[in-house]
Order: C-alpha cells, then structure tokens, then sequence
C-alpha cells in the first residue's frame, strides 16, 4: 500500500521525538560555543573544559569502564548462554533467575552490592578472609585501586544476564542440520561450540555488544550511587563529569562543550560498529 | 564403538556435572545479593554491626520495613512512581501502536530513514542531552512535574517499543486487512479490531518493557525531578541512603519494597517479555 497515509501514523512519535532529541542535541551545540549571556566565543570553552587534569583523567576512567565492563558481560553472557542452552531439568527457572539482576533497578544493584563491599560490615570481606583469600579487610570502595575494578563488578553482574538472553535466542535459532551434519563428521561437544555455536552467534554478539557500549557509557547510575565519582576522582567517568560540571558547578556552558565533545566520540564509534555489522553477513570465511 | 550410534540418537552437551555446578553457580550468583538484602532487612542494629557478620538473624523484626512505610517519604515516591511509569508506558505505547501500524503496513518516502532515526534515539548518550533537556524543560514550566519526566522518559522507553512492535505488526497476514478493506473497514478500524487483538503478546511485552525501564530509571530522575512531590523512587531510595547513613537495615528494606513490584511483574510476564525483546533483536 503506497500512500502519505504511513506518515501520517508515523508522524505523532517522530514529533516527540525531533522534540526531546534532535532539538536538544541542536541546543547542546549552540551552548557550548556562547557564553552565559549568550554570547558567542568561539572555542573557549571547550579550552576551559579541557584544561583542568580531572577531563583527561575522567576519559581514561570511562574508556577502563567501558572495556573492563564488556570484556567480562560477554565472556559471562556467552558461558550462561551456552550453559542454559542444554536441555537440564529446571532450566526454564534457572533461567528466570538468571534474568533477575538485569530487571531490578539500577539503584537497588548500587546500594545493596555497597553493602556487601562494606570494609567492616560487608559479607564479601567476611568471606574473603574466612576461606582464606584475603589476610585483613580491603577497603574495597575507598582504596584508589580497588574501587574502579568493584564498580565495573557490579555493572558486569548486572548486565551480563542480558547477554546471555540474546546470545539463548540466537543459538536456539541455528538450524539444527548444521548439528547434524557435524556429528556425522565426528565432532565432539567443544568442536560444536568452537566451529558452529560461535560463528553462528558473531552477529547477535557484535549487536548486543554495540548496546553494552552505549549503556556503560550512559550509565551513571551505579557509580554516581556508591561514590559520586570519589575517591579522588578514582571513578570519575565523563558522564558523570558532565552532571556534575552543569548541576553541581552550574558551568551549564563548559558543560555543554564537554557533551559536544563526548557525543561526537560516542557517534564515531557507533557508526564504526554498524558499519562493521553491516558488513558481516557473507563474510563466514 | 558404540558411542558412535547412539550420538546420532542423543545430542551430544556438556557433561551433567558441569551442567549442575554451572547452574548452582549462576544462581547462587545472581540471586545472593538479593538474599543478603532480604536478610539484612530483617536484622536488628547491633546484629548488623558486628564483626564478624553473622548470616542468619537471631531476633529478626520488621521495625526496619515499619521505618520506610510509616516514618520516611517512601510511600509517597512510591505513589508518583507508579504516576509517572503509567502515565509514559501508557503514551509510550499509544505512540508506538499508530508508529508502529504506519511502518508495517505502509510504503512512503523516507520510511527507512524515519525508521533509522527512532533507532538512533536508542544508541545516544543521554548524558550529552541532560543539560539541553534540563533547559527546555524549564522554558515549558516542566521541572518538578509528573508530565515533565513522562515526556522525557518517552526518549528510552518509544524507540524499542515502536522497534518491537513493528515486527509483530509485520508478522499479521496481510490478507485479514485486506479482507477487511474489501468490506469497508477504515485504516484506524483495522487497526483497532484486526491488528491489535492479534498482537496481544507484543503490547504486553511492550508494556511490561516501558514500565520496567521507566520504573528503574535514575538519571533523568535525578536531574528533572527534585521536589519531594515528584521525586520517584530510585531517587528516594539513593536520598535514604545519605539520610539514613548508617542505617543499612532500613535501606535494605526500602530496597525491597523498590524490587518486589518489578521482579513480580517481570516474572509473571517473563516468557512474553523476553520473546518481544528477542524477536525484536533478531529479526530487527
């Protein structure tokens, strides 16, 4: 059916969402090159924004956060799948509880692993020291270098059933002749896995991958949460710098810059990911 | 061997023992923390703070629970919660249903470019949008109302509705419709008493979807939201924590009462929720 009456239906969600998307991504631009008077100058604060050492070291914080959190997601993700994938009785609730972290709220993930990495109080040092794998107590969440590993902790367990979902659904729709067809030849469980699981899977892992990386960039949640950042900027991601700049400093303008700068890294690397998606299919070697 | 022959019968797999640690230990993992809360929740003070920390309570008590219902705000955030997830799933789903009918069923220019735009919403960084919004926001006379973050929330929460939705639409034989419009049926009729009743599944898991994601929503929370009439849970819970510092076993159960609604509602709805979401990825 070929008719304008499509865009019609369409229109009502594109308007809302030109509204609360394209415009302010628009304004964002305007702020961050005028000053609080609206007037125009130039480059300036993206100069004040990129001076002090905190926006240099805020990147490297988010770069670790964002590798550190997707390297385990879809190792953990993958190892579920593959897992929840053989026929076992109690599979389905094994499953549903594997689902759990994902669904609960981002908040509720923050607080209560805070305190279970409590120094003093926490159930994770109690048993750290009670098997034997830590001789005292580690401040796990004020010591500069045990905090950032704890967050990115938290965020895995939080995300890496997500993986495991999509990764269940893309093997349960490998045709089972391409099984067959191996175990004529012989091929054990593991030649399985490696020869048709994993390839079969590379595209839903290179898609679900794509959303870990925009989620771990957007999310502030868990580490706002727990540390605000601190210590010592020790978790100090550029999101939460960007929060921080407008709402705490009320830079609105530097903040604005930061954004520009951040949006522009983060749409680099989307339009890498679907480039390199978009030029999977056909290449299975 | 023998082995050979019965592999064709019997799909070859890891072996059971694997199979029975790794699944102790995927559940032992997810569901811990979620019993360390419960447990805390109905601990006394003095078993909370000793060291070493003791498992099970001694004295359990529901003081901490009277606490967060009787005695703080929670109720309250509660309410505009259930406001202000309703009230975007509601929209959120109404937008997506006519959105959702016009990339399906129709042909027109743009279609694919309009299509990739919704999506697009999906992948950005709401953090570069928070000050803009903020702005915008106050212009319209929207910080610290309930329409203010139902508006907002429809950036997370329209995209992957419109996107499942879609391809649920997409699934209906097209002959009903046409059927339908042999018989005189309008566009908007067809809609209504053809499209949607058959794709029931897909506005649940669409529903359950928005409202899991709005219900857990932080950020724009934090930001758009800071009058104690409008203020929804997350914040609550993460203002509690700085309130109530030391108070780890009224948190606790404040976290509780945050997450039984929507482990509830995630359960019941489980197996329509993660066949939307997969269907949506994998044929998307």
């Amino acid at each position: 059916m070929r008719s304008n009456a499509g865009f019609v239906f369409v229109l009502p969600a594109l308007i809302v969402l030109f509204m609360l998307i394209a415009y302010p991504v628009a304004y964002t631009g305007v702020l961050s090159v005028t000053n609080e008077q609206g007037q125009f100058t130039g480059l300036q604060n993206f100069a004040d924004v990129l001076r002090p050492r905190v926006t240099t070291q805020a990147l490297w914080n988010t770069l670790w956060w964002v590798g550190g959190s997707i390297v385990f997601q879809v190792i953990l993700g993958v190892a579920a799948a593959i897992l929840l994938n053989q026929n076992f009785v109690g599979r389905a609730i094994v499953r549903s509880i594997a689902l759990i972290p994902w669904v609960i709220p981002g908040i509720v993930a923050a607080t209560t692993w805070a305190w279970m990495f409590h120094t003093e109080f926490g159930i994770i040092n109690h048993m750290l020291t009670g098997v034997g794998a830590l001789d005292e107590p580690i401040g796990w969440l004020t010591r500069g270098n045990t905090v950032l590993p704890a967050m990115i902790a938290i965020n895995v367990w939080k995300l890496f059933p997500f993986v495991a979902i999509m990764v269940l659904a893309g093997l349960q729709s490998i045709p089972q002749e391409l099984y067959e067809a191996a175990r004529v030849d012989g091929a054990s469980y593991w030649d399985e896995v490696r020869h048709i699981m994993l390839p079969q899977i590379r595209p839903v892992i290179t898609a679900v991958t794509l959303l870990l990386v925009i989620w771990a960039l957007n999310s502030i949640t868990i580490i706002y949460a727990i540390t605000k950042g601190g210590p010592a900027n020790r978790t100090l991601i550029t999101p939460i710098q960007i929060f921080r700049l407008a709402f705490e400093n009320v830079e609105f303008n530097q903040a604005a810059a930061l954004s520009v700068m951040f949006f522009g890294i983060v749409m680099i690397i989307v339009f890498i990911y679907i480039r390199a998606l978009a030029n999977q299919p056909g290449d299975n070697q | 061997m023998t082995a050979a022959a019965s592999s064709r019968l019997r799909r070859p797999g890891l072996g059971t023992p694997v199979i029975i640690v790794g699944a102790l230990l995927l559940v032992a993992v997810c569901l811990f923390p979620f019993v360390w809360m419960g447990l805390s929740s109905i601990k006394q003070l003095n078993e909370l703070y000793t060291i070493p920390p003791r498992w099970w309570p001694d004295n359990p008590t529901l003081a901490n629970y009277y606490k967060v219902l009787f005695q703080s705000r929670i109720p309250r955030y509660f309410l505009n919660s259930v406001i202000i997830s309703v009230g975007s799933t509601g929209l959120a789903l109404i937008l997506a249903i006519f959105a959702a009918n016009g990339f399906a069923r129709f042909r027109f220019r743009g279609r694919s470019f309009w299509q990739a735009f919704i999506l697009v919403g999906q992948l950005l960084p709401t953090a570069a949008i928070i000050v803009p919004l903020f702005i915008t926001l106050k212009v319209l006379g929207l910080v610290n109302t309930y329409w203010g973050l139902i508006l907002v929330y429809m950036i997370i929460t329209l995209p992957l509705s419109v996107w499942m939705l879609t391809s649920y639409f997409k699934a209906i034989p097209i002959e009903l419709e046409e059927a339908a419009i042999i018989d005189g049926a309008s566009r908007v009729g067809i809609l209504f008493r053809i499209t949607l009743p058959l794709s029931m599944p897909g506005i649940v898991a669409v529903l359950v979807y928005a409202f899991i994601t709005t219900w857990n929503e932080f950020i724009f929370a934090l930001c758009f939201a800071t009058d104690s009439t409008v203020k929804t849970l997350p914040i609550g819970l993460a203002e509690f924590s700085t309130e109530f510092n030391t108070d780890w076993g009224a948190i606790m159960a404040a976290s509780m009462v945050m997450t039984i609604p929507i482990a509830l509602l995630f359960l019941v709805f489980q197996k329509l929720f993660v066949g939307g979401l997969t269907a949506g990825a994998t044929k998307g």
